[in-house]
């Protein structure tokens, strides 16, 4: 679990198995003023969330311990993330797994690879 | 490397069509579909890596330029290269911008031959079993299984021509047609429910 510090005092989860793409993550949203918080996978993430509130989480599907549709199931399941917007981040863009991610909770689908500029602006638009 | 999450979800649903279809063939043909299938997946990866490698080349090259060019006008009166710097920073959140999107696809890349890896892996323990390699039932599953592994809509239409009996040839044109595509909109879909 790793963090940054920013003038916004939004927080964003940012869950993802892959360190480059959590990099490009990171830069994209610090870039925009938001505060980062990097898990590598549900479990950590879920970990965090439990004891840290955040405004948005922004998962990955195929993580190893705890995927990212588990992850949104588990984080609904909690009073404090009822209404907290979670956007899946994937390069899976079958429909089966779409809806049980929509079935889960997630408030929205970015197929990867994300552009930062339509990246911000989903997030302005959940947020 | 754990093969063990790239292990597909049996609750997903199957192609039966394609599956009949894929039945109907002997097992050296199974054989050499699926290793055709394997190859034609990597050429597709590597060709979109190609891609995204001359866009970060194009990215950082376009970076190496804004930053000269901003060094230079710092040396001149501030007054007067005001308004240029402001248009040689908006280039360079552009070209920053293309190289985040031109990075991904090293993550993708990673994805696709590991899915690749577990196929030729999986292929490999089936033909070693003899009882299995006879039953067209057990080829049946191994294509189920297959299929429900590749899970970016690249890796899927090349599964579907390929195992619906698609020439090596025509999965090229497919792959370049891709790469085409891809080039006029590198970036993913996004759906708000």
């Amino acid at each position: 679990m790793s963090g940054s510090a920013s003038q916004n005092s939004r927080v964003i989860l940012a869950v993802d198995d892959s360190a480059s793409m959590r990099q490009m993550v990171r830069f994209t949203l610090e870039s925009a003023g938001y505060r980062v918080v990097q898990a590598v996978d549900g479990i950590e993430a879920l970990d965090y969330a439990k004891t840290s509130a955040v405004d948005l989480v922004l998962t990955d599907v195929n993580m190893p311990r705890m995927d990212g549709i588990t992850l949104v199931r588990e984080l609904r399941g909690l009073s404090t993330y009822k209404f907290t917007p979670m956007l899946v981040l994937t390069t899976e863009s079958g429909q089966d797994t779409k809806q049980r991610g929509k079935q889960a909770g997630a408030t929205g689908w970015i197929v990867k690879p994300f552009s930062p500029e339509q990246l911000l602006s989903t997030i302005a638009r959940v947020l | 490397m754990d093969f063990s999450q790239l292990v597909p979800n049996p609750s997903e649903s199957t192609d039966d069509t394609v599956m009949i279809r894929a039945s109907t063939w002997t097992p050296e043909q199974q054989i050499a579909r699926l290793l055709s299938l394997c190859e034609a997946q990597m050429e597709s990866a590597l060709s979109e890596s190609d891609v995204a490698v001359q866009e970060l080349v194009k990215s950082f090259a376009g970076l190496i330029e804004a930053g000269q060019a901003l060094g230079s006008m710092s040396e001149k009166a501030p007054e007067a290269g005001a308004t240029d710097m402001a248009a040689q920073l908006d280039a360079l959140k552009k070209q920053t911008a293309a190289a985040i999107v031109a990075f991904q696809f090293y993550d993708k890349l990673t994805q696709r031959l590991g899915h690749v890896r577990y196929s030729l892996s999986a292929l490999a323990m089936f033909v070693c079993d003899g009882a299995k390699t006879g039953e067209r039932d057990q080829w049946r599953r191994m294509f189920a299984t297959l299929r429900r592994l590749y899970r970016t809509e690249e890796e899927r239409q090349l599964f579907r021509m390929m195992v619906e009996g698609a020439s090596a040839e025509e999965a090229r044109e497919h792959i370049q047609q891709s790469t085409l595509t891809l080039r006029a909109a590198p970036t993913g879909e996004i759906e708000i429910f």
